[in-house]
């Protein structure tokens, strides 16, 4: 029997701090994949509101005391740090809580750092807290959560998390070197 | 070319990958003649002008988008999900 | 007029005042034999064919802009028979054999420069399927030529060997490949049509194709009506349109493909080079320019341009392959419309209208066959009959199964 040790995605990779801005590790939490079986929609959204959550629109997310729910794309959402009590048999249910990096990106120029990566306008009007998107970090597909109102989540494959790190830390050092020469 | 989820909005491009022919999304039955296969898999109206064609939003949220696009100036007059398509078009494949 | 060195040293002690226009610029007469639609690289080298090998010379070209003005003056000009399917093979041989005295032939200098192309591989099953098409095409009778990474090293030794994305395992050497000089084909083909009679007419649109108890009798055009007995539709992009004058529905979706040339440089790339996994391929130009391309858009578009994710991609692809051109720079960048068929190889074809031809899908490999294409259309024409190494492209060949899928990608246009 091998012996397998546990590590996280950005092990040995983060924390990071460039020119004001952070970049760290999220701790570990439970995610699990909801995607409501056809016609069940309003039995997730009530079992969703037991704990005291809900269904969230497309691009939303919803946050109680006990976890998250991050809409993910048509017809399903991420529900993270909670146990997904009374979903099952209504909704498809899959445990993903190690397959993605989950990286945290904090500081006064966070947006000016995504331009560089993602094709979105992540200004304070378009993309508020709260908000969430598919979309790409460089080639990489990603959910992005505006997580506080100067503060990212950004989950890509755990594959793929030293890319990401590399992007970021590529950006970041970009972004800090240019104001430092202004 | 920026193309309009109904789900996420308007994104660019290249968080798209393009299919072909909203043609594709008209299966032929099972059993049906060689002539309608022929027709799907091949033949094509092909217009300078509006077309409809499929795109699905990889980088996105994953939907099925039919997008009604001009293929002279790359304008988007509309996009739906292909789940809120109703019936097969009308009046294709009758030459 | 015969263009000759004595002609040229002639006339550079005389003022040069007695080159006269390489062709005539006649108005469209009531009635011809054949009608081509489309004065492009095909259409031109069919009439001068019909012309040449047929003794048909009652021949118009219409052309709705200016002769040369569509894609054969609009690509990247490689020439190659590097094809593996019988059916592709030999009519591409055929081409090839038919560009090596094209110069003599049409007393023209088309530029063709056999300067060798170079398909990189990148991985011991890309290398294996390389050997397999590399003996297919010796026992053509075309050449071929294995390289290990050291070859390709002797042969491209500014190329990336340090990559690791797609790390070069060698190439496929084919001498005989190269480039020739785009317009000056169809200038070539033009001048030796119109020397046999053939009228060429420019800035004539087909508006309608006439069409009399399933015959064709005529065309409509911006310059009048033109009567002819036969017709052939020769157009690339535009094969959809044209062929609806006539009630067809084709198996064709025209499709965007990007190209680059950079400022002019000194000789630095003296082949031809494709990097087919990164999507990039590369040659320069006799004017110094580096030539270079990828794939489609992907999307469906006659929109002579295309978008800026494709250009970024390929740029990537050749900053990837060969990072020395990240010094050059772009002079400028087009589009042009491929006529894509969902098997990638072409159509040369009678249809079902008596007296009306179509030679199209040409996908984005049309340039080299520009001689062959011409060549075997006219035998079409001429004698009813598809010549022998165009009788697999034939029309009905989706709906009878018969595909010729080079790169056994499937039925889907956009593929190839």
């Amino acid at each position: 029997m091998p012996s397998l040790f546990e590590k996280t995605p950005c092990e040995g990779l983060l924390p990071l701090a460039i020119g004001g801005m952070t970049l760290t590790e999220i701790a570990a939490e439970r995610i699990t994949s909801v995607a409501p079986f056809a016609g069940k929609d309003r039995a997730v959204g009530a079992a969703l509101k037991a704990l005291g959550l809900g269904w969230p629109k497309p691009g939303q997310s919803v946050a109680g005391k006990g976890g998250r729910i991050l809409w993910t794309g048509r017809g399903q959402a991420f529900l993270i740090g909670a146990d997904p009590e009374g979903l099952a048999g209504i909704a498809a249910l899959t445990d993903q809580s190690d397959g993605w990096a989950r990286i945290e990106l904090s500081g006064a120029d966070v947006e000016a750092v995504l331009a560089r990566l993602v094709p979105l306008d992540l200004g304070a009007a378009a993309f508020p807290k709260g908000s969430v998107a598919r979309s790409s970090l460089g080639h990489m597909m990603m959910v992005l959560h505006r997580s506080e109102d100067r503060a990212f989540e950004i989950m890509v494959f755990r594959s793929m998390a030293a890319t990401a790190v590399h992007e970021l830390h590529a950006a970041m050092t970009a972004l800090a070197a240019r104001a430092a020469a202004r | 070319m920026r193309i309009n989820c109904p789900l996420c909005g308007t994104r660019d491009r290249r968080e798209f990958t393009y299919y072909g022919d909203a043609i594709y999304a008209d299966r032929p039955a099972d059993g049906a003649p060689a002539e309608a296969w022929d027709d799907y898999l091949h033949l094509r109206d092909n217009p300078a002008g509006e077309t409809r064609d499929l795109w699905y939003h990889e980088m996105g949220c994953s939907s099925w988008i039919e997008v009604t696009r001009n293929t002279v100036t790359h304008e988007i007059s509309a996009t739906r999900l292909l789940t809120d398509r109703k019936a097969p078009a009308k009046g294709r494949g009758k030459a | 007029m015969r263009y000759s060195a004595l002609k040229v040293i002639a006339e550079g002690f005389s003022g040069n005042k007695g080159w006269k226009p390489a062709w005539r610029d006649p108005d469209p007469k009531p009635e011809y034999e054949v009608v081509i639609i489309g004065g492009g690289g095909h259409g031109l080298s069919t009439a001068y064919y019909l012309a040449k090998n047929h003794g048909i010379t009652n021949v118009a070209v219409l052309e709705k802009g200016y002769l040369g003005g569509g894609n054969v003056g609009r690509n990247t000009t490689i020439v190659r028979a590097n094809y593996f399917l019988p059916g592709n093979q030999e009519f591409y041989s055929h081409s090839l054999k038919l560009w090596e005295g094209l110069e003599a032939e049409l007393n023209y200098n088309v530029m063709h420069s056999q300067r060798g192309l170079i398909n990189l591989f990148h991985s011991d099953g890309q290398r294996d399927a390389f050997a397999r098409r590399g003996n297919a095409m010796i026992n053509q009778g075309d050449d071929a030529e294995l390289l290990d990474r050291e070859g390709v090293r002797r042969h491209l030794p500014y190329l990336d060997f340090e990559q690791t994305r797609f790390p070069i395992y060698g190439g496929l050497l084919h001498r005989r490949g190269g480039s020739a000089r785009h317009d000056a084909v169809a200038w070539g083909y033009a001048r030796g049509a119109d020397q046999r009679g053939v009228d060429l007419i420019q800035n004539c649109e087909v508006t309608g194709i006439d069409i009399v108890d399933g015959r064709v009798t005529g065309v409509q055009t911006t310059r009048g009506a033109i009567r002819a007995k036969k017709v052939g539709i020769i157009v690339a992009g535009r094969s959809g349109q044209v062929a609806a004058m006539a009630g067809m529905r084709l198996p064709i979706e025209s499709h965007i493909l990007q190209a680059f040339v950079t400022e002019g440089l000194k000789p630095v790339i003296d082949h031809v080079v494709s990097f087919g996994m990164g999507h990039f391929y590369i040659s320069q130009s006799d004017k110094g320019g580096l030539v270079f391309g990828g794939d489609l858009d992907f999307y469906s578009s006659y929109a002579a341009r295309g978008n800026l994710p494709m250009v970024e991609h390929v740029m990537e692809a050749g900053m990837t392959l060969m990072p020395m051109i990240g010094k050059a720079r772009v002079l400028r960048s087009w589009g042009g419309i491929m006529d894509m068929t969902p098997d990638g190889s072409p159509i040369i074809d009678k249809t079902d209208v008596g007296g009306l031809y179509i030679d199209c899908g040409w996908n984005y490999g049309g340039f080299k066959a520009v001689p062959a294409s011409g060549w075997c259309m006219a035998h079409l024409m001429a004698t009813g009959e598809s010549h022998e190494v165009a009788r697999r492209f034939r029309l009905n060949r989706f709906a009878t199964g018969h595909l010729l899928d080079e790169e056994g990608t499937g039925s889907q246009h956009n593929l190839h």
